[in-house]
């Protein structure tokens, strides 16, 4: 509960702070569409995934903060950080990612490709599920056990992402290498697609017009590994997603997912709140003294 | 008359505002882009709703009324060069960007609030100095 309770103040105490930015958020938790972060500006995204247990599983919370910033129009960078706590078990930080994407097209096409690669240091507690490959994650071992497997995980995504009549439809295929243990390359997929609840702005500002909200369903799952490929003994969850642009610089997303296999949670909640701050540079350098 | 042209030139500058925008050859829309009438034409008050887009979306590197800054290379949206561009030709260069110059994709937006922004863009008063 403490780590809940620290997300939840940071998650406010940042909220506050960000005076100028600016957020159009893209619904989904897992999925990846092709729309990259403003090249200079910063967005911090406060996250969870909870998971409602089967029988012999405890609830559990796993919390995340990612830092995403736009290096340039095509290419944007990320670092998360990550933790979990466990009802009944214990609360343990599970590690940090770094991940890259770049779009190699300059123009909108009917598909447009981005690259994804990531780097993970994580451990075998980490439940933010923040993707689904290979085999199901293990809920049911006690966390003590669990952060001693530690993962070097390199992951690489290819991102096929469409915007055709306010919809957007997103597909992401996943490969993943973990150096640390002799689990071969693994496999798994994201698809999803959302669209704005109104496409035409109106002229007041309005927090609870239906143009602030987005909504749509995502699918995501493990597809087993070199060592053993195919849909025995993994995960796969479908879910409804939403969001809600609370103000012009923060964003509130939800999801309800739902497993499909014995091997999934037979539910996961997801909730994120993101905010953006432009021109990063300029303002740090104007804190300092500098001159942007 | 050279220390007017100076002032005029040095005066927009230190105030931010691009003048010497100059737009990106590479840049151009296909013809059929170009072609496309705004569909929210004969809605001249969905404009109000494209300021508000623009306030959010753009103004960070144009400026609130389209100036532009000159540090960032942003378009002054107000010259005769952005502004007799035709309204298919503005909703592909919001909707694509120019990435190699550092202007986003806003493909993320509605396809009509897209236009709203075109909308907008109209209303800018066009600056005096001609190009």
């Amino acid at each position: 509960m403490r780590i809940a309770c620290f997300w939840f103040v940071l998650a406010t105490a940042l909220g506050l702070l960000s005076a100028v930015a600016r957020a159009q958020e893209s619904p989904y938790f897992v999925t990846y569409d092709h729309h990259m972060e403003e090249p200079g500006n910063v967005e911090i995204e406060t996250s969870g995934t909870s998971g409602i247990p089967r029988a012999g599983q405890h609830f559990f919370l796993a919390p995340y903060t990612e830092f995403e910033y736009g290096v340039t129009a095509r290419w944007t960078s990320e670092f998360y950080l990550e933790g979990q706590t466990t009802a009944g078990d214990s609360t343990v930080f599970t590690g940090w990612r770094i991940e890259n994407r770049y779009r190699p097209l300059k123009r909108e096409h009917l598909v447009n490709p981005v690259l994804y690669l990531e780097y993970e240091n994580i451990n075998e507690a980490s439940k933010i599920l923040k993707e689904v490959e290979g085999a199901a994650p293990n809920l049911s071992s006690p966390n003590a056990l669990l952060r001693q497997e530690k993962d070097h995980e390199l992951e690489g995504k290819l991102i096929l992402s469409s915007d055709a009549h306010d919809w957007n439809l997103a597909g992401n295929f996943i490969v993943a290498k973990n150096f640390s243990q002799n689990e071969g390359v693994e496999f798994g997929y994201a698809a999803g697609f959302s669209r704005p609840l109104a496409t035409l702005a109106s002229a007041e500002k309005c927090r609870f017009c239906r143009e602030n909200f987005s909504a749509g369903l995502e699918f995501y799952g493990g597809l087993g590994s070199t060592l053993s490929f195919g849909l025995n003994d993994t995960a796969h969850f479908v879910a409804p997603v939403m969001a809600w642009m609370v103000s012009d610089d923060a964003t509130l997303k939800f999801s309800i997912g739902f497993g499909l296999t014995h091997e999934s949670a037979p539910v996961l909640l997801r909730f994120g709140y993101n905010y953006e701050i432009q021109g990063i540079g300029g303002k740090l350098s104007r804190l300092f003294g500098g001159n942007p | 008359m050279i220390a007017g042209l100076c002032a005029a030139l040095l005066i927009p500058l230190a105030v931010g505002q691009n003048l010497l925008y100059w737009p990106d050859p590479t840049w151009r829309p296909p013809e059929s882009a170009t072609a496309k009438p705004n569909p929210l034409a004969n809605r001249p008050a969905a404009a109000a709703g494209g300021k508000k887009l623009f306030l959010r979306e753009c103004a960070e590197c144009h400026e609130k009324d389209g100036n532009g800054i000159a540090r960032k290379h942003s378009a002054d949206l107000q010259l005769p060069v952005v502004q007799q561009q035709t309204d298919g030709a503005l909703f592909w260069k919001i909707t694509n960007g120019d990435t190699g110059r550092g202007m986003p994709s806003f493909s993320k937006l509605p396809e009509r609030e897209r236009w709203q922004i075109v909308l907008f863009l109209r209303t800018l008063r066009p600056a005096e100095q001609a190009h």
